[in-house]
């Protein structure tokens, strides 16, 4: 059971932090029980040995350059792949309302997001506890297509993961993922915390976003 | 002997892990393993080898991943030279074995391993349309080209694994049934909850792949035995073909990059002991099991006497994602998708109206029923075309098993091979031509059939005469070897008003296929009322009756509130229903109403009446808006309606997103009200005589590449709202396709989406392609990555960044054609 998150919801919908009326809010909490119903999150992970020297990043399954990532994954000496997955269920019922109500299609397509975000967010969790008990510090999650660290990474962390046939997220040509409520990342592991862990919307450039967090 | 008759007297074993044994080799990270058939074959046959010296009965091929969309048709690793390569690796091993069996002492009259060389189908990598990118007869013409590599080769029977998808699946099974005289067998990945990724249980793909005719299926990979054993029960329970089990060594987990497994060889065994006791007919291992777990798991299992699963005798049908067995608790078929008698869904069919049949599915469903009939027959359209386009959008939007019903086998057939699951199949009769044209289709791809007890001389007025008639039905279905229990005999009803021994003739029928037949039922139950006033009394009592005398499928009319009580009222009377529990929960605590759980969006009943419509449009108020329009259209004109009341109110709600006052949903469902309240003003008119100009074409289309597309539908809502005729490609749509839909339409205006920067360069050559071939056509662009200049920068004409710029922009456009 995942407690349903209305602020973030309406972040997604471009509420800017602004109040939704009784209607909406009802149809938040309708979207969120049939997510509940029909989304089946799943997740995996898998360390990887990490070589990281100013923008040049070595991670057995893929090497790159990218400044964001390097800044991000410096002083770390492991490096997890993570994905996670809501399912098809979640696109179904997307899909479904795209067909028959829109105004249902674009609160499920949001509480969608922001569900797989909590979900992401407590497997995050899970891993950051079992990692600081023996003594490791997690890096904030990083997605490729974040900044400069290019979605052709894709394939690969797909491919590393088996998150085919593991937790169902394929690639279209176009490398969009598919089932589209999927996250790919990279957590960064080092010996050191991190004074202050910010997550990828505080931390993007893009400061006038309508979706930004406020 | 072939596997068929060595599974049926002993267990069989498949082998283990292919992919850990490669790595442990060399195999680098990113290399394609099916490569190393041609690199490294001495590799692959040691491999086989070793799994054959461990007792295997079967090896499986290295080509899990050998698919045309990544090995081509020509050069060193061409998709035919890879399976070729895999396959005759196999036999090399096999021979060798073999050899080295002949070596051993008193190795004559041997009754060892057979060694069967399965032709391993993996999963595409794709997901299926319409979640993914990768067409149904696409997937199906990739599996086809290996079969047809494989068969060649030598293989000895197809292996369609690890698939989480049954429509995939599908795709493979039938490319093999198809191009191969092989055996066919299939398992799948569930997940602990016994689900695979895509939705399905077991016993809704265990209904597709024995409707498929799959010879063994079961299970592997995704789970350790511990956890498989659990599913297994489930395959048991339903099942009646032999049942593969080849689980993982445990599960996993990374040390150093490297997957491990938590379960050794003997722990491994140990369990596949208990797996083999339980009744799994054929054993393996999947990912991290090896020679050694496989050589364990036959010491211990090898002696275990084989049991074969029984006929089930269940009368079953599915969707994606669930099973329906139609057995003692009636099933309901809603009966609104059929053209039949009804002039607007008849105008829907003809205006290409596609939303407005899946409305109708959605609404029974949201009313009770169990399966959905779908009748798109009408003269004037193309009927297999309309037939397939109508299953695909029904089976996106709802789960519920389909029942095809067409008398045009070319529709029947589409809609059979691209369907979702075992469908039900609406009709076969006792004429010959029809039993000729019908039942090779429902072998082929699997389905239970309704059969009408009339043949060449007619509709017998006796039972007798309707049980003889079932009993030929039944015995030439079996010369095309379809079992009795995927045949539902129709006992025809006719109306009661022209022959009033008619029902008691029905019921006689009823009763005596249960009785005399073992076999299964179904009626249309409407018919009876034909011709008589106030038809749901007549309907719901003959219901009633039917049920009492073992109807077990009723296709009826689910939002008809005097059948759905007939309905509940017999299952709690008929103890069907615990402590009456349905019963209550339907017409409990509310005392009037029945059972109306439609999937409204709430909250926005407020009291009705008094709102005007231009308020009721502003709150997103859809049956208010309806209401109040139906109060107006009696003293104002229809035009004056929309200009003065509807559109300012539109406006307004359009200004307020503009600035930040009204949000997304709001705005939307605004939309939605104003669109239900243009549906009565249409419906005014149309009684009339008279109809409303449309303001202009417009083309919408999610680019190429793309497959989200919820952008594009909520500028399409809006653009709709105004008045604009829509003409919507859908999602990852050509570029030529847009073009040549912009000439042939010679639309103004085109509004092109795009939310991933890799697919912005689709959009910018549409755009280009547009300036060649129609430069008359003005170009909006939207999506989440671009911007003003990025939308410059591809050559379009305007950036809009929400859904009311591109109204604000359409009207600038066409205002100015027009004037």
């Amino acid at each position: 059971m995942m407690e349903i998150n209305v602020r973030e919801t309406l972040r997604y919908l471009g509420y800017q932090g602004q109040p939704a009326d009784g209607a909406v809010m009802e149809l938040i909490r309708q979207c969120w029980e049939e997510l509940e119903r029909m989304a089946s999150p799943r997740s995996i992970w898998r360390e990887y040995p990490l070589t990281v020297s100013g923008d040049e990043i070595d991670a057995c399954v893929f090497r790159i350059e990218s400044r964001a990532l390097g800044k991000n994954l410096r002083g770390c000496e492991r490096l997890l792949l993570f994905a996670a997955s809501l399912g098809a269920g979640a696109d179904v019922l997307i899909q479904k309302y795209e067909k028959l109500q829109m105004s249902r299609a674009v609160v499920m397509q949001a509480a969608a997001a922001a569900y797989l975000e909590d979900y992401c967010d407590s497997v995050n969790e899970e891993l950051r506890r079992r990692y600081e008990a023996e003594g490791w510090y997690l890096r904030p999650r990083f997605s490729p297509g974040y900044g400069d660290f290019s979605l052709e990474c894709q394939p690969a962390v797909i491919a590393a993961l088996e998150a085919g046939k593991r937790v169902g997220i394929t690639l279209t040509d176009s490398l969009l993922m598919a089932p589209s409520k999927s996250v790919t990342a990279v957590i960064g592991v080092g010996r050191t915390p991190l004074a202050c862990v910010v997550k990828g919307c505080e931390d993007c450039p893009k400061t006038d976003c309508e979706f930004r967090r406020v | 002997m072939g596997i068929l008759e060595t599974v049926r007297e002993r267990k069989l074993f498949f082998d283990g892990g292919m992919g850990s044994l490669l790595v442990a080799k060399g195999l680098q990270p990113g290399e394609l393993p099916e490569t190393w058939n041609i690199t490294h074959p001495e590799v692959l046959q040691d491999i086989h080898l070793q799994y054959l010296r461990a007792g295997s009965d079967e090896i499986t091929t290295n080509t899990f991943g050998a698919n045309g969309l990544k090995y081509g048709k020509d050069g060193e690793f061409s998709l035919k030279r890879i399976v070729t390569a895999a396959v005759e690796n196999a036999k090399t091993a096999r021979e060798r074995y073999a050899a080295e069996r002949r070596m051993q002492p008193g190795a004559g009259g041997d009754d060892g391993p057979c060694a069967y060389i399965g032709l391993d189908l993996g999963p595409t990598g794709k997901l299926l349309k319409p979640l993914g990118d990768l067409a149904f007869e696409d997937a199906y013409a990739l599996y086809k080209e290996v079969v047809i590599c494989g068969a060649e080769a030598g293989a000895d029977f197809v292996l369609v694994e690890t698939m989480s998808d049954g429509y995939e699946a599908k795709a493979a099974i039938l490319a093999a049934k198809e191009n191969c005289d092989l055996p066919v067998c299939a398992t799948m990945i569930f997940d602990r909850k016994g689900k695979l990724l895509t939705g399905g249980d077991v016993a809704s793909t265990t209904a597709l792949l024995e409707g498929l005719g799959v010879s063994m299926l079961g299970v592997n990979c995704g789970l350790g035995p511990v956890q498989m054993k659990e599913i297994l029960a489930e395959l048991l329970k339903v099942a009646s073909v032999p049942v593969i089990v080849n689980p993982n060594a445990g599960l996993p987990r990374t040390e150093n990059g490297r997957t491990v497994y938590d379960i050794d060889a003997d722990e491994f065994a140990r369990v596949m002991e208990e797996i083999a006791d339980m009744g799994a007919n054929a054993l393996g291992g999947c990912c991290g099991t090896t020679p050694e777990h496989i050589a364990k798991m036959t010491a211990r299992c090898r002696s275990k006497k084989q049991l074969l699963p029984e006929e089930k005798n269940r009368t079953v049908i599915s969707s994606y994602s669930q099973a329906v067995e139609i057995g003692s608790s009636p099933v309901l078929i809603g009966e609104r998708i059929n053209p039949t008698g009804k002039s607007r869904f008849k105008q829907a069919l003809r205006d290409h109206n596609i939303e407005y049949i899946l409305r109708e599915g959605v609404t029974q469903q949201d009313h009770g029923a169990h399966v959905l009939d779908v009748n798109v027959g009408l003269p004037e359209i193309d009927e297999p075309a309309m037939m397939e386009e109508v299953v695909r959008q029904l089976q996106s939007v709802t789960d519920l098993p389909l029942q095809i019903d067409t008398s045009d086998i070319t529709a029947m057939e589409r809609a059979l091979r691209i369907y979702n699951g075992k469908a039900l199949i609406n009709s076969v009769n006792g004429k010959e031509e029809s039993m000729r044209a019908v039942f090779p289709l429902v072998k082929k791809y699997g389905g239970v059939v309704v059969a009408l007890t009339l043949d060449e001389s007619g509709i017998p007025e006796t039972a007798d005469g309707r049980i003889e008639i079932a009993k030929k039905i039944y015995r030439t279905a079996a010369e095309y070897g379809i079992a009795p229990k995927d045949i539902l005999i129709d006992a025809l009803c006719l109306t009661v008003s022209s022959d009033s021994r008619g029902a008691l003739t029905t019921l006689e029928t009823l009763r005596r296929v249960r009785d005399e037949l073992h076999g299964k039922t179904v009626l249309g139950v409407s018919n009876i009322s034909f011709g008589l006033p106030k038809r749901e009394n007549i309907n719901a009592a003959f219901f009633t009756m039917a049920m009492q005398n073992g109807l077990n499928a009723a296709i009826i009319n689910p939002n008809s509130e005097a059948m759905m009580c007939a309905y509940y009222s017999y299952r709690a009377l008929a103890d069907l229903d615990p402590q009456c529990g349905e019963y209550i929960s339907v017409y409990g605590g509310q005392p009037e109403a029945a059972a109306s759980a439609a999937g409204n969006a709430g909250g926005q009943q407020s009291a009705p009446g008094e709102m005007s419509l231009s308020h009721c449009i502003r709150r997103g108020l859809k049956e208010q808006a309806q209401e109040a329009v139906r109060a107006l259209l009696g003293r104002r004109d229809s035009l004056d309606i929309i200009n003065e009341e509807m559109i300012p109110a539109l406006d307004q709600v359009g200004k307020g997103f503009e600035s930040g006052t009204v949000f997304l949903p709001q705005l939307l469902m605004s939309a939605e009200a104003a669109k239900a309240a243009f549906e009565v003003i249409k419906e005014h008119m149309s009684s009339r005589g008279e109809s409303r100009q449309k303001k202009g074409k417009i083309i919408l289309a999610t680019v190429k590449g793309d497959i989200h597309d919820i952008g594009k539908n909520i500028v399409k809502v809006l653009l709709e709202n105004y008045d604009y005729e829509v003409i919507d490609l859908g999602k990852d749509v050509p570029p030529e396709t847009v073009a040549a839909a912009a000439a042939e339409q010679h639309v103004p205006l085109v509004g092109l989406s795009a939310l991933m920067t890799t697919t912005v360069p689709s959009m910018e050559e549409t755009i280009a392609l547009l300036r060649r071939e129609t430069p008359w056509v003005k170009v909006m662009v939207g999506g989440a990555v671009l911007t003003e200049e990025y939308a410059k920068t591809i050559g379009a004409d305007r950036y809009c960044r929400d859904a009311m710029a591109s109204v604000n922009y359409a009207e600038e456009i066409l205002q100015k054609n027009a004037g």
